[in-house]
């Protein structure tokens, strides 16, 4: 009441007003169950599915560094990689921080970042979900 | 000590629901749903701050919380992060 001070998260996990307990847990607990959407998928199938950057719809438009798709010719933008991107390179960059064979390494952030900004129902969406779901 | 950084996507990819509990983390970009236990929803919010090896992170956590089991807290903070690694949650920056 009288202290109000605690800075609030914006995504609604509570600070605690005073100081909290918390558990690490031993080093075999898990604390971590991932539900899987059923999307058909297979190893193979994660090793050649694609990614067009930008989605059809949006083709001919660069991408910024954060992963947007702006208009071409837009300052510190990219062109399009020109290709799809496969998945299995599209891993590497997105697990391991490799940058995208072909493609330097602030190309290949941006889209690494364009992909980590699809949605659902967009182009490439399954194939990024399914190398999301290839995890452990 | 590690020194490899983790990196969780910013906190608008992630849409979080407390239950008691346990929080329901539903993740934008991947269309996944997790159901976590502490400390896995402070371990992400402590990487709001940016992106931190185990060490640093440990130090974050303390700022704002205790911790009750003090046997080994790097051990078992590695393998929560080697937990929300596997789940696409956080990875290596």
């Amino acid at each position: 009441m009288a202290d109000n001070s605690d800075e609030t998260g914006d995504q609604g996990i509570a600070k605690p007003g005073r100081r909290h307990v918390l558990m690490m847990g031993g080093a075999a607990a898990s604390t971590v169950v991932t539900v899987r959407p059923a999307l058909a998928q297979t190893a193979g199938s994660i090793m050649s599915c694609e990614i067009p950057i930008p989605d059809p719809g949006r083709m001919g438009n660069y991408i910024a560094a954060d992963g947007s798709v702006v208009p071409p010719g837009t300052p510190g933008a990219f062109p399009p990689p020109g290709r799809n991107l496969v998945g299995e390179e599209v891993r590497g960059a997105l697990q391991g921080g490799a940058p995208i064979p072909g493609y330097g390494y602030e190309e290949s952030q941006a889209y690494t970042n364009y992909i980590r900004r699809l949605q659902n129902g967009m182009s490439g969406f399954t194939c990024y979900a399914s190398i999301q779901m290839s995890r452990g | 000590m590690n020194t490899i950084a983790y990196r969780a996507d910013r906190p608008e990819a992630r849409r979080v629901i407390l239950l008691d509990g346990v929080a329901l983390i539903f993740h934008r970009p991947s269309g996944l749903t997790h159901i976590v236990a502490p400390p896995a929803p402070q371990i992400l919010e402590a990487l709001e701050a940016g992106d931190a090896a185990p060490a640093m992170l440990l130090e974050r956590l303390q700022r704002d919380y205790d911790f009750g089991d003090s046997d080994d807290l790097d051990a078992a903070l590695k393998a929560r992060l080697a937990e929300l690694e596997t789940s696409g949650l956080v990875w290596r920056a």
